[in-house]
């Protein structure tokens, strides 16, 4: 996977598709890191492991380089994804970019509970199946029981948060300039440990539709907050009503931005209605 | 156990309206309510209702037009679905999507009104309060 990867990179510097190569490096100091490699001959020290997602940062490079500039991104599943999120919300410009997608062992599916651990556009690497974050022990824990149960369980967690914002600042997505998270009018500044409801939930909620499921925000969080686990559910009722899953496809935008009548057939449940037509009503 | 405290939001064009008529009409109406007139219920941030969330108040109900009704593009449309997705949040952290309440009505519905804020206080008063979640500080008094 790893020489197949190379290959592709270095025909892509060679025929000049792109600018550079955006991926992980192995440094003199045995340390991995990410690395711009623009010389065909610096690609021998490209590595493919740890999991780094590249996509916040493949952002940034394209932002401060000249506008014809072209980069390739060696990315996973989910690195794909949040790139495509990405161009959907006009932070990248589509033809800047180019994707070496390679796919993820099952350990590392099975550690990130992803269920669709390879990219669409698969260059190196065998698909494996995804694992279904719902049987997994650990979320059930926090997604199973009563209402009381759930939230006592879930303070406890939150209460661990010292507010690094390292959720928000990992996450491939959470671009937004100003953040409402540093609004005194929506969560109080210079409070530890945020406010449980508006911090977390204000966050959690703002990428309902666009969290892809990376689970960069939990990796982050220095005191280990199950983050992701609050996405699942959203990401769930999305897939289920709507067929929408994020960062599929560039073309398909998010559900919530479109009125009822225009969704494809779905069953499903209109909330109350108030029937005007009421005897009691003296009209 | 204190009474719940309700937050309404109220379209100006429909729910307000009803709300407006209900007082109008003298119907008796429990006083731990207070509303909050928007252009369009879709205007109605889901950070606010978070907010008021975490300010103490138990539950939020806003008030839209009719499906079909909406002045502004059937704006109300989109605000369901935003809705429908906040719910999911509540319940996966145990603050239970029952404590939100979207509802639709039109400029008469005096009475649909006083139904709809009895039924929802009978709701929130047998849920336990968020304690647990609410900080020491920032509560609305």
């Amino acid at each position: 996977m790893l020489e197949k990867t190379k290959d592709i990179a270095k025909q892509i510097l060679e025929e000049k598709k792109a600018g550079g190569i955006f991926g992980l490096m192995r440094n003199r100091w045995n340390v991995v890191q990410p690395h711009m490699f623009e010389d065909p001959a610096e690609l021998d020290a490209l590595v493919l492991e740890p999991k780094w997602l590249l996509a916040k940062l493949a952002m940034s490079i394209l932002r401060s380089s000249p506008e014809n500039y072209k980069l390739a991104v060696v990315c996973r599943g989910c690195d794909e994804r949040a790139l495509i999120e990405l161009i959907k919300r006009n932070q990248i410009e589509k033809e800047r970019i180019l994707t070496i997608g390679i796919a993820c062992s099952q350990e590392q599916a099975a550690i990130c509970l992803c269920d669709r651990p390879y990219p669409a556009k698969l260059d190196a690497g065998k698909k494996v199946s995804g694992v279904d974050p719902f049987q997994d022990e650990r979320v059930r824990e926090f997604l199973i029981g009563n209402d009381k149960k759930r939230m006592e369980k879930w303070a406890t967690v939150l209460k661990r948060c010292i507010k690094c914002y390292g959720c928000r600042n990992s996450c491939p997505i959470c671009v937004c300039e100003p953040c409402k998270l540093e609004d005194d009018i929506w969560v109080q500044r210079g409070a530890v440990p945020a406010e449980m409801i508006t911090f977390h939930l204000i966050r959690a909620f703002h990428l309902s539709d666009t969290c892809v499921a990376c689970g960069a925000c939990q990796e982050a969080c220095p005191v280990n907050i199950p983050l992701l686990y609050l996405q699942l559910s959203m990401r769930e009722t999305l897939k289920e009503k709507y067929g929408y899953e994020a960062g599929l496809n560039p073309e398909v935008k998010s559900p919530i931005l479109s009125v009822v009548f225009e969704e494809p057939d779905t069953d499903r449940e209109y909330p109350a209605w108030i029937n005007s037509l009421r005897e009691k009503d003296g009209y | 156990m204190n009474e719940p405290r309700i937050l309404v939001f109220a379209c100006r064009w429909c729910g307000l309206i009803g709300a407006d008529a209900a007082g109008k009409k003298r119907i008796s109406l429990p006083a731990r309510f207070r509303v909050i007139p928007v252009e369009c219920a879709a205007l109605v941030e889901t950070d606010a209702i978070l907010r008021a969330l975490a300010g103490g108040i138990d539950g939020v109900a806003i008030l839209g037009c009719h499906i079909g009704g909406c002045r502004y593009n059937n704006a109300n449309q989109t605000a369901i679905k935003r809705m429908e997705l906040l719910k999911d949040l509540l319940d996966t952290t145990g603050i239970g999507s029952n404590r939100l309440l979207f509802s639709f009505g039109t400029a008469h519905e005096d009475y649909q009104f006083e139904e709809i804020i009895k039924n929802f206080f009978d709701e929130l008063a047998v849920l336990s309060p968020l304690d647990p979640w609410l900080a020491p500080f920032g509560v609305i008094s």
